[in-house]
């Protein structure tokens, strides 16, 4: 679920990006969920041609899927025959627009500098065909680039499955929640069972995603090829034909998951560093690169198992790996480091459990917000009922286990209370005259945390504010050429690019929190 | 057959006192000495006995002088204070436990504590609980005249692993726990992140803390368009005077 502050600030990004009227139909997109295209003229109150381009907009730069809702069963025959496309609006993909400069970051540190100009293409039309991407390159230049080197490039960053096919643009999905009739299976085994409906968010996703074959594959028809009809050589040369002529089609963006997961990946191995040593770490990454293909999805609870025969070969192939031991890379993955249970090491399959990871990174990020916040005393409270977010504590318990003024602290409990960062429940305990209420306190971590990323929503909103409040402030001082700057003008100057920077890397620095705590 | 020898010579002499008071101390004194440990309130005392004020204040006044009755300071509120028998002693509920004295909590001496386990902690790397003890009951007794229970050092190296100051760990029996026989509870500090920052600083340099939305007190009240929003804000002002 997208939090209030989410919504703002998603609206937000759009409006800096396309205007006042794309973020319109955005906005009414997160408001309404999905919506048919005369349903959005009905609710936005704009034509029909300005929520079309609108929509268009949104989709060149996925941030909206289209999809068509399956027939229902109440339907009748006109029911039938209407179209039925709806529009989703994609809050991931708009908040990644955050972090462009990042992606381009990973890739120029891995690809040439053609693949970067491609990615920076994709970034920032959104969608691209081969010839569009060859346009782009070829422009400013003397001479045009050729087609073979972009697709060169695009190749690569292919493999590397930074660049995807977009997905189908309608996909049929059926949005009746089926309910189970079937009798539930009682006990402990049926409840272990139980898992969250899917969004629909998640089913349209799913459903316009392609098969893991097409969607990194550049060439045009799959099916052609693996059928084997294509023997003699007429045939082949028209297919090549045709296939050049479908390759000029086919449109290409970039894939956010993976550079999703190339930040989580980032974000594990740091923080198992500061945790415990550089050996540690690189053994953490070597068994995460080996894996990478593997992963299913970006929140992977647990990495992918392997022998520890594996995990000394991939080790032993990095650079800082090389000067490890076997002993040294057994130690690395022992209980207290990586958390590899005796059931792992007697089974030969070493799996690392990736999600206490980055809980412990949370923890530490809501930890320093309540010591600045509310001081050490809060502080040390706060960590009490965080240890066991199962368990309530009365008032009393926390003050004497954490010598804390008894005084203080219940205003200490209820500054927190109030702020939702604590859980409290008053429990009635019958007296011989009169009955007393007992307040208990608890930290319940996942909505606690849903809280904690709305308030990171609301600040990078507030940056982000401020940022163009501080670039509007001083419009007269950038419209002068920057040699023609003199006093007072230079000075302002000065300080505008040390707002920009100040405020600019701690929007960078957020994101890395945003991301944190909604989308590893 | 000791127990009930204890309790008969007990009421022996209560009656023995009782007997050199007058009514009205008699009664009063009974009331105080049925409340043990808990001691009791003037104002409930009027409740119990009904005598009227001036009377009472002159029987209080009596069994304070004779030494029967001793006042107490009540940590719940320290202008209530309450009246005890002298032959008990204040219980929990009314001193707030060994931290505290005088009603207050003493903050000095939770401070001086935590100062010294931390101290021996970094000289020895690791230490248990009894090894601080020890040091604390021998070098130490100078500091802590009062002297220091097992109980409250526990407390103090809980509080430091709440602090993120220390944290708890077993021995392994090699290096730093060659001292500490394997498998014990023992303590050591956190360990210092590549900046250079341990424990509690290590929390120093977070998104949200290094920025002022993340430790503002009014983030609830503040809006885009409202009386406080980052146009207007005084803390972004002050961070961004350059």
């Amino acid at each position: 679920m997208v939090t209030p502050y989410g919504i703002k600030i998603a609206v937000h990004l759009i409006t800096t990006h396309f205007g006042n009227l794309v973020a319109k139909v955005c906005e009414c997109l997160f408001s309404h969920g999905p919506l048919r295209l005369d349903q959005l003229v009905r609710y936005t109150e704009l034509t029909k041609e300005q929520v079309k381009n609108s929509l268009l907009v949104l989709i060149q730069h996925n941030c909206v899927q289209a999809f068509v809702s399956g027939p229902q069963d109440d339907d009748d025959e006109a029911g039938k025959l209407r179209v039925r496309t709806q529009y989703l609006v994609l809050f991931d993909n708009i908040l990644h627009r955050l972090r462009f400069p990042k992606f381009l970051d990973i890739v120029s540190r891995k690809f040439t500098n053609e693949c970067v100009e491609i990615l920076d293409g994709l970034l920032r039309d959104g969608r691209l065909t081969l010839k569009q991407m060859v346009d782009r390159a070829s422009q400013g230049k003397e001479d045009a680039v050729a087609a073979n080197v972009v697709r060169e490039s695009l190749c690569k960053l292919l493999t590397a499955r930074y660049v995807e096919r977009c997905p189908a643009a309608e996909p049929v999905v059926s949005t009746v929640f089926k309910e189970e009739t079937s009798t539930r299976k009682r006990g402990s085994k049926a409840a272990k069972i139980f898992e969250a409906p899917q969004t629909i968010e998640q089913r349209v996703l799913e459903a316009a995603v392609r098969g893991e074959a097409i969607r990194f594959s550049f060439t045009a028809d799959m099916g052609r090829k693996a059928d084997g009809e294509a023997n003699s050589d007429d045939i082949q040369m028209t297919c090549i034909g045709e296939n050049a002529a479908k390759e000029e089609e086919i449109l290409w963006r970039a894939n956010f998951e993976e550079f999703i997961r190339h930040l989580r990946h980032k974000v594990l191995i740091e923080n198992v560093r500061t945790k415990h040593d550089d050996g540690t770490a690189t053994v953490l990454s070597a068994i995460l690169e080996a894996t990478i293909t593997k992963e299913k999805k970006v929140k992977m609870e647990n990495s992918v198992p392997l022998s520890l025969d594996t995990i000394i070969t991939e080790v032993m192939k990095t650079e800082t790996g090389r000067t490890m031991t076997i002993d040294r890379i057994r130690a690395s993955l022992d209980h207290d480091r990586l958390g590899c249970s005796q059931k792992m090491i007697i089974d030969d399959a070493y799996s690392i459990d990736l999600k206490k990871i980055i809980e412990r990174a949370r923890n530490e990020e809501v930890d320093s917000i309540v010591l600045k916040r509310y001081g050490t005393s809060a502080h040390r409270m706060f960590r009490l009922l965080s240890k066991d977010d199962n368990c309530f504590q009365d008032t009393d318990q926390i003050a004497s286990k954490t010598l804390v003024d008894k005084k203080e602290v219940p205003k200490l409990l209820y500054k927190l209370w109030q702020d939702n960062y604590l859980h409290m429940e008053k429990v009635l305990v019958p007296g011989p005259k009169l009955s007393s209420n007992i307040l208990m306190w608890k930290v319940n971590k996942a909505l606690l945390w849903e809280h904690v990323l709305d308030e990171m929503y609301h600040a990078a909103l507030n940056l982000s504010l401020r940022m163009a409040f501080e670039h509007e402030k001083d419009e007269e001082v950038l419209n002068v050429p920057k040699d023609k700057l003199q006093e007072p003008l230079l000075k302002r100057y000065k300080r505008l690019r040390n707002v920009w920077l100040l405020l600019g890397s701690s929007m960078m620095k957020l994101d890395d929190a945003l991301m944190l705590f909604h989308d590893f | 057959m000791s127990m009930s020898q204890g309790k008969r010579k007990r009421e022996e002499l209560a009656s023995e006192v009782s007997a050199s008071l007058s009514n009205e101390e008699r009664m009063v004194y009974n009331i105080i000495r049925s409340k043990e440990g808990m001691g009791i309130w003037q104002g409930n005392i009027k409740k119990e006995c009904n005598i009227p004020e001036s009377l009472l204040k002159k029987s209080i006044k009596s069994l304070l002088t004779k030494a029967l009755i001793k006042e107490v300071v009540n940590i719940h509120n320290k202008s209530k204070k309450l009246l005890m028998a002298v032959d008990f002693q204040p219980s929990k509920e009314i001193t707030g436990g060994e931290w505290y004295s005088e009603g207050k909590l003493d903050t000095q001496f939770i401070q001086a504590l935590s100062e010294v386990c931390c101290k021996i902690i970094t000289r020895q790397k690791v230490a248990t609980r009894d090894g601080i003890l020890d040091w604390v009951k021998t070098v130490g007794s100078q500091v802590f005249p009062g002297g220091v229970s097992q109980s409250q050092v526990e407390q103090i190296l809980e509080v430091l692993v709440l602090e993120n100051k220390v944290q708890q760990v077993k021995s392994t029996g090699f290096g730093d726990f060659a001292s500490v026989p394997v498998g014990n509870v023992c303590y050591r500090l956190v360990k210092k992140d590549s900046r250079g920052a341990g424990g509690a600083d290590a929390l120093k340099d977070t998104a949200m803390t290094s920025i002022p939305c993340g430790v503002c007190p009014r983030i609830n009240l503040c809006t885009p368009d409202g009386i406080i929003s980052p146009v207007t804000c005084e803390y972004y002002q002050k961070w961004l005077d350059f």
